[in-house]
């Protein structure tokens, strides 16, 4: 008796409600990013880009009237968690779509789950070589570094025509900067233009001389910068006291504000590419929507992760709408298994009108994102606060 | 009961793992070795198989092989990883106590930055594509499971042995059993080696287990993780880091409808089971069951 109330007890716990096959109502959309860990710093970004996705969709209609719901599981920072929370949304919160993980390494591992559950997937932050290879139900919104960092040295030309010889520099002890270094390196050459120098330091460095001396030397007109925000900005600094007048790129490394304390007043002029912009088009109605909102609650501007999250979430929203057009049919009178296929099919059709501007997803689930924008540090008065003003 | 297996299944599997990484510390621990090197031998481990299971040089032998591939990748990872525990170990295990914690600490350190930069471990992306050994995760426990198995009869048959002996002789006192005729070395490095060698084999196991490999897998805070799993389970027999192990890789995902403040339980929990069980859960269980026994009489314990 006692072992049967036990088992009771463990099913209800951990099995949930067995055997619905309609989609319930509201449609329930999943978000699996990380709310806790080191990575819950993204994260949290992410979960108030989706949280703003659900109050401004929901209001503007649902999937036709239908509303709709975000169901969030934490994935934490690592591969199983990632797992388990995927595991989760599709089998005990039976959700149509999953938004998520916020690690590329946590979508090798936990993307093939939801391929082979059939259910069809969006990463809002995966911007590694390989993420839309995963399978067919994979996709993404987030542009990879190769296609983003090349607009910052296109920008750097027409502010500069007259630049012929660059200066690469990066952090050699770090994938992600030397995977963007490699990116620059080919663009340059692309653009006809000449690595006069290639510089490697490690992100641990504090003391930059040997390499601006070599950058002074090589007289160059533009220096392209791969590093974190500590080495990088000390870099930006040095070049500066050491009277390197010309033009500045910075990679992703230094997209954030914790370089101003690093490099103060030299900061100012960084050119930096972004996938996001708050303010570039003021006629993008939706961008201009979801800024005020984040504005109002958190008195600042919105940061990529928050947009491209609002975006992830209005890919399926949309994509929704269209399968009950195409169906004829309400979602929730559709069997579960079949919403999933045909989401995913409509999910790569036709284009979307975004916070990020106007993107589409290919076949195999890649982003086609029509602007991307580059921005200019510019350094207060004080030399100590400073912003990022958008020249693209 | 399908469905049963097919929400719970990875979190069963997972339970059984990180025992079997738990009882890979338990090893150097029987001769009161603290060693924390079990994450760098686990992610050693899975970097074998992975690069087996991808890269071009091994496709015929994939091909040809079929399945038969994935048991030859646990051996090549526990060979590797025991040769590679021989060569750390011997200077390593010179150190005592807090040092040779240290130590491994280090080595852990100094595997992930190498393959944080290498090129065959796909630097800080790491390899996926991983190729899978069952469809569902649930059916790994195919794997795990025998594995448990396996080392739970080794580790009950190494206690009565004259290596068991040994181990726990040397732990007790390392001069004592030096001056009986008992190569305090040559039995340290064993255990580590030991330890060493089952990391590495479950390292290679979780690969496909995981889809992907990268050099997040091996870290300090895993070694902290893994230090908790003895520390809470009892590390005097071989039940507590099994129980250590399963409950604590099980008990975030059990208080997982307590979405936020279910780390702020986890973390309470730990607090706690280390006030009142210093002896571990297997210390705990092992006294109430002398007091349970002594109150009615009819059962006494072992002491």
């Amino acid at each position: 008796m006692k072992r049967s109330a036990l088992v009771t007890l463990f099913l209800t716990l951990f099995a949930g409600t067995v055997c619905a096959e309609n989609v319930t109502s509201p449609i329930p959309i999943g978000i699996g990013v990380a709310q806790t860990s080191n990575v819950a710093l993204l994260g949290e970004e992410e979960v108030v880009g989706a949280k703003i996705a659900e109050k401004y969709f929901n209001a503007h209609g649902g999937i036709n009237g239908t509303p709709f719901k975000l169901i969030f599981q934490d994935t934490g920072g690592d591969e199983a968690g990632a797992i388990n929370s995927f595991q989760t949304l599709i089998n005990r919160d039976k959700v149509v779509g999953i938004v998520g993980p916020t690690l590329s390494q946590q979508a090798f591992s936990a993307d093939p789950i939801a391929n082979r559950a059939k259910v069809p997937v969006i990463g809002p932050s995966n911007t590694a070589k390989g993420i839309p290879q995963i399978g067919e139900y994979v996709g993404r919104v987030s542009a990879p570094v190769a296609i983003v960092a090349p607009n910052a040295l296109k920008q750097a030309l027409k502010e500069h025509p007259g630049i012929k010889k660059v200066a690469v520099l990066y952090a050699q002890n770090d994938a992600f900067n030397t995977s963007e270094s490699g990116t620059f390196q080919e663009t340059v050459k692309k653009m006809g233009l000449q690595i006069a120098t290639l510089q490697k330091f490690q992100t641990t460095d504090t003391d930059f001389t040997s390499q601006v001396t070599a950058v002074l030397g090589a007289n160059v007109d533009l220096a392209i910068v791969s590093g974190l925000s500590a080495d990088g900005g000390n870099l930006v600094k040095q070049l500066r006291q050491l009277g390197y007048k010309g033009p500045i790129i910075g990679g992703n490394g230094l997209n954030t504000v914790n370089i101003f304390p690093v490099c103060g007043q030299y900061c100012d002029g960084i050119l930096i590419a972004q996938a996001y912009s708050p303010s570039a088009d003021p006629k993008n109605a939706i961008n201009a929507a979801m800024a005020a909102e984040y504005r109002a609650k958190y008195k600042r501007e919105p940061p990529q992760f928050t947009a491209q999250t609002f975006t992830a979430v209005q890919v399926f929203v949309e994509a929704l709408r269209k399968v009950e057009t195409v169906t004829k049919k309400k979602i929730t009178q559709l069997d579960l298994a079949k919403v999933r296929e045909e989401l995913n099919k409509q999910i790569r059709t036709g284009s979307y009108m975004t916070p990020l501007g106007k993107i589409s997803l290919d076949q195999e689930g890649e982003i086609h994102q029509e602007n991307f924008y580059v921005a200019k540090i510019k350094m207060d008065a004080n030399g100590k606060t400073g912003s990022y003003i958008y020249v693209k | 009961m399908n469905d049963f297996l097919q929400n719970n299944g990875f979190l069963i599997v997972t339970m059984v793992q990180q025992a079997l990484l738990a009882m890979s510390l338990y090893y150097p621990l029987m001769c009161g070795q603290l060693s924390l090197a079990s994450p760098g031998f686990y992610a050693l481990g899975g970097y074998v198989a992975a690069i087996i299971g991808t890269i071009e040089y091994f496709a015929p032998w994939r091909d040809s092989l079929g399945w038969v591939i994935f048991p030859l990748e646990w051996l090549a990872a526990g060979i590797i990883s025991g040769i590679l525990a021989l060569l750390v170990g011997i200077p390593a295990l010179r150190l005592r106590g807090i040092y040779l914690a240290l130590a491994t600490i280090a080595f852990v350190e100094i595997l992930r930055v190498i393959c944080l930069n290498l090129t065959i471990t796909g630097g800080a992306i790491g390899i996926f594509g991983v190729p899978q050994l069952f469809e569902s995760r649930w059916s790994y426990i195919w794997t795990f499971g025998p594995l448990l198995i396996l080392m739970l009869l080794f580790s009950y048959r190494l206690d009565c042995s004259r290596v068991g002996r040994a181990f726990k002789a040397i732990r007790e006192d390392e001069l004592a059993a030096d001056a009986m005729g008992i190569n305090p070395t040559r039995y340290k490095v064993l255990a580590f080696v030991i330890g060493a060698m089952l990391a590495g084999v479950v390292g290679a196991m979780s690969a496909p287990f995981l889809n992907t490999w990268n050099a997040r897998q091996g870290t300090f805070d895993a070694s902290i993780a893994y230090l908790a799993y003895v520390l809470i389970g009892g590390s005097r027999s071989m039940w507590g880091p099994l129980l250590g192990g399963a409950l604590l890789a099980a008990l975030p995902e059990i208080l997982r409808p307590l979405k936020d403040s279910r780390l702020i339980i986890n973390g309470l929990v730990l607090v706690f089971a280390s006030i009142y069980m210093p002896q571990g859960i297997a210390g705990a269980l092992g006294k109430l069951r002398d007091n349970v026994g002594r109150s009615f009489g009819f059962f006494r314990g072992g002491k």
